[in-house]
């Protein structure tokens, strides 16, 4: 096998063009990012707190959808293409969901940065959550269904590929990398539809005018039907890393490949019935359905302990192969020197740091202490904003040259990039989730109150406040690196030659291990469907007979829906 | 799958070779010779950290503080 990039030119464009999109937005989101950290600290106020939302709103959707996705769709088609080792069916397929992922990116980002402008009309200013009754332009849902559209087709492309392969090697287990990529699609499918239905049949209809209303409570459970398993689109692409590459950079092999088999599957089956535990503190909903999604949280911790379990056996592997020894001294025969792999384990570390403040928001009753505090958003930077932002830069550094056809730049820069983000990291997501707990709260300007003191139990709020801003004056050098390397790579300024082509070593205990039955998608999706409906049925319907699908005002349509409401009640009499 | 073993010398000595496998495996260690304890080992501490904190958050900063308004 060659270097992916002369054997599949046209995926391998498609690669890149999806994580430059990719990375244009990581650039953009990053900067707005250090404005805001910046603002609310207090150090320097370069906007108005009226144009804060914009800014936030930019990082958010920069951030969270585009930067992720379209790096995740990137890494899906190389590992797609490789692993099955044949084209894209139909490129002009591929090209198109690509250029409809763009399209809506555009759509979105208009509005959004019409924020900006005095002179227009023309806003978005309405967060990542786009919690009704916060109004955005049209054109900014418009593009968020046209880009969600350009994913879904993605998938369509990947599971023709499968397919097709299928036909030709009846019998053979489905390569682990494909595997991983179609149970996270399935997962995103049913995920999506959440968000897709808040938006093409609520909020948009009511921004165009067509209805009179939202029940904001709706738009907003399906927001977060959709917004807990998002966080495991970003994920599982990380969790593929974790498993496939890491331990071949770590001088290893993966330690079982049906129990990372196993570990998608569970994910594609727990994911979303969960997104209640981010309505804790929602009136509206009963504890009951509260504490079946805190159930549904605990049992999803499952597949992230068999990761933990699995990656770092395999790195150990690694080490041991490399003649390490000891309980803890073997960590010292691992490549540190390389950045792929140290970004990764960093990345890893982070997100092990971020199991414990996860399983604070998770608790009901913790999640009181915490809720819409900075503590929310110090756990969120070590989720998506490292293991999943700092997986996929270190990656890029081992896998930039399998789609560009030359080596990096230099991986001594790539090692001095990885480390200050996660130092950065380590001093904004600490004082983070400190303030957090002294009550301060996250989404807002000016966080400074009249007659209100925060009380930190150690140090002062002021040098919590110094550490994010430090922090984030890391984290965007951090980018501005990753930046510039990534250009000196992309257009080889170093005149670097082709990379030896390698392969991946195949896992200690391989797919032969695997139970048939883990292929039978089918099953999996039945059964993931099943207690969506199970988790999700009750609540909206409580939801909806409580006000309505389209709030209290009475259209035309508000009225046929009044009419489906009585069909709710008289299936599930018992709801009040 | 082929795997070039020959690097020509580049001034950047991180970049060569790119490969750990090609360089650094001692010995090949197998399924059945493979025994994970550094694992396990870790795996104890990271529990036993997120034992304490739990434990810290709930009696401190939970119950020490007065009743929320929500
Ligand atoms: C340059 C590095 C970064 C800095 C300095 C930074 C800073 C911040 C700050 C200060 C906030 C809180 C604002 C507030 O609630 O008032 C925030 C929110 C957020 N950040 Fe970051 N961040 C960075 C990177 C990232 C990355 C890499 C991601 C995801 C991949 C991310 C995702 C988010 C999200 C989703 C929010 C919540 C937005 C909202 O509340 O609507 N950030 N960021
Ligand atoms: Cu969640």
């Amino acid at each position: 096998m060659g270097v992916f990039a002369h054997e599949y030119p046209n995926e391998a464009g498609i690669v890149r063009a999806a994580l430059a999109s990719s990375f244009v937005a990581l650039l953009l989101g990053g900067v707005m990012g250090l404005i805001q950290a910046l603002h609310r600290t207090g150090y320097v106020q370069v906007i108005d707190d009226s144009t804060y939302y914009t800014v936030l709103t930019l990082h958010g959707v920069s951030l969270a959808i585009l930067f992720s996705i379209f790096f995740l769709v990137g890494f899906f088609q190389w590992a797609v293409t490789d692993s099955l080792d044949r084209p894209s069916e139909d490129i002009r397929f591929t090209k198109l969901w690509y250029a409809l992922m763009v399209l809506g990116s555009i759509m979105a980002a208009v509005p959004i940065l019409g924020g900006f402008i005095d002179q227009t009309e023309i806003s978005a200013d309405v967060l990542f959550t786009f919690y009704a009754p916060l109004e955005a332009h049209p054109l900014f849902y418009a593009g968020l269904a046209v880009f969600i559209i350009g994913t879904w087709l993605a998938g369509i492309d990947w599971f023709r590929s499968w397919w097709a392969w299928k036909q030709k090697n009846r019998g053979e287990k489905t390569p682990l990398r494909t595997f991983m990529v179609l149970t996270t699609m399935l997962m995103w499918y049913l995920a999506s539809a959440g968000v897709a239905i808040a938006v093409i049949f609520f909020l948009l209809p009511w921004q165009l005018g067509l209805v009179g209303g939202v029940n904001p409570l709706l738009t907003r459970t399906l927001f977060w039907f959709f917004g807990h398993p998002v966080v495991y689109f970003w994920l599982m692409p990380v969790y593929m890393m974790w498993y496939v590459i890491l331990p071949k950079l770590a001088g290893g092999r993966l330690f079982s490949d049906p129990l990372a088999r196993i570990v998608f599957v569970l994910f594609l089956v727990l994911s979303v019935p969960t997104g209640i535990h981010h309505q804790y503190v929602d009136p509206g909903i009963s504890e009951g359905f509260k504490f079946l999604a805190m159930t549904n949280t605990m049992f999803l911790l499952l597949p992230s302990l068999l990761t933990a379990f699995t990656v770092v056996a395999s790195i150990e592997h690694g080490a041991r192969q490399r003649g390490g020894s000891g309980y803890f001294r073997w960590l010292t025969d691992l490549p540190w020197n390389r950045p792929a792999f140290t970004g990764m384990a960093l990345a890893a570390l982070m997100f092990a740091a971020a199991g414990f403040s996860g399983m604070v928001n998770a608790g009901m009753n913790f999640n009181y202490l915490v809720h819409n505090t900075l503590w929310i958003v110090g756990h969120f930077h070590l989720t998506v904003g490292t293991a999943v932002a700092l997986s996929f830069m270190a990656s890029t550094y081992w896998f930039l040259p399998k789609i560009t056809g030359h080596k990096v730049f230099s991986k001594r820069l790539g090692l001095v990039q990885v480390v200050v983000w996660f130092i950065g990291m380590v001093f904004m997501s600490n004082a983070m989730h400190r303030i957090g707990l002294a009550g301060e709260p996250r989404r807002t300007a000016d966080p400074f109150y009249d007659g209100v003191t925060f009380e930190t139990s150690l140090g002062t709020i002021s040098e919590l406040h110094a550490q994010i801003a430090l922090g984030s004056v890391l984290l965007v050098v951090s980018l501005l690196l990753f930046a510039a390397h990534i250009l000196l790579s992309w257009f080889n300024f170093a005149d670097k030659d082709a990379p030896t082509p390698d392969t991946i070593p195949p896992a200690l205990s391989g797919p032969e291990h695997a139970p048939a039955v883990l292929e039978n998608f089918r099953l999996w999706t039945a059964i993931a469907i099943g207690l969506i409906l199970l988790t999700y049925t009750l609540p909206i319907a409580a939801i909806v007979s409580g006000n309505g699908w389209f709030g209290p005002v009475t259209t035309f349509i508000g009225d046929t829906s009044s009419f489906l409401t009585g069909l709710f009640h008289a299936v599930f009499g018992v709801i009040p | 799958m082929s795997s070039g073993t020959e690097h020509e010398a580049s001034p950047d000595t991180l970049d060569e070779p790119d490969d750990v496998w090609e360089v650094d495996i001692e010995k090949q260690i197998g399924h059945d010779e493979y025994d994970p304890v550094g694992t396990l080992s870790l795996i104890t501490v990271y529990f036993l950290i997120i034992a304490f904190l739990w434990v810290f958050m709930y009696f401190v900063e939970f119950l020490g503080r007065g009743p929320t308004v929500v």
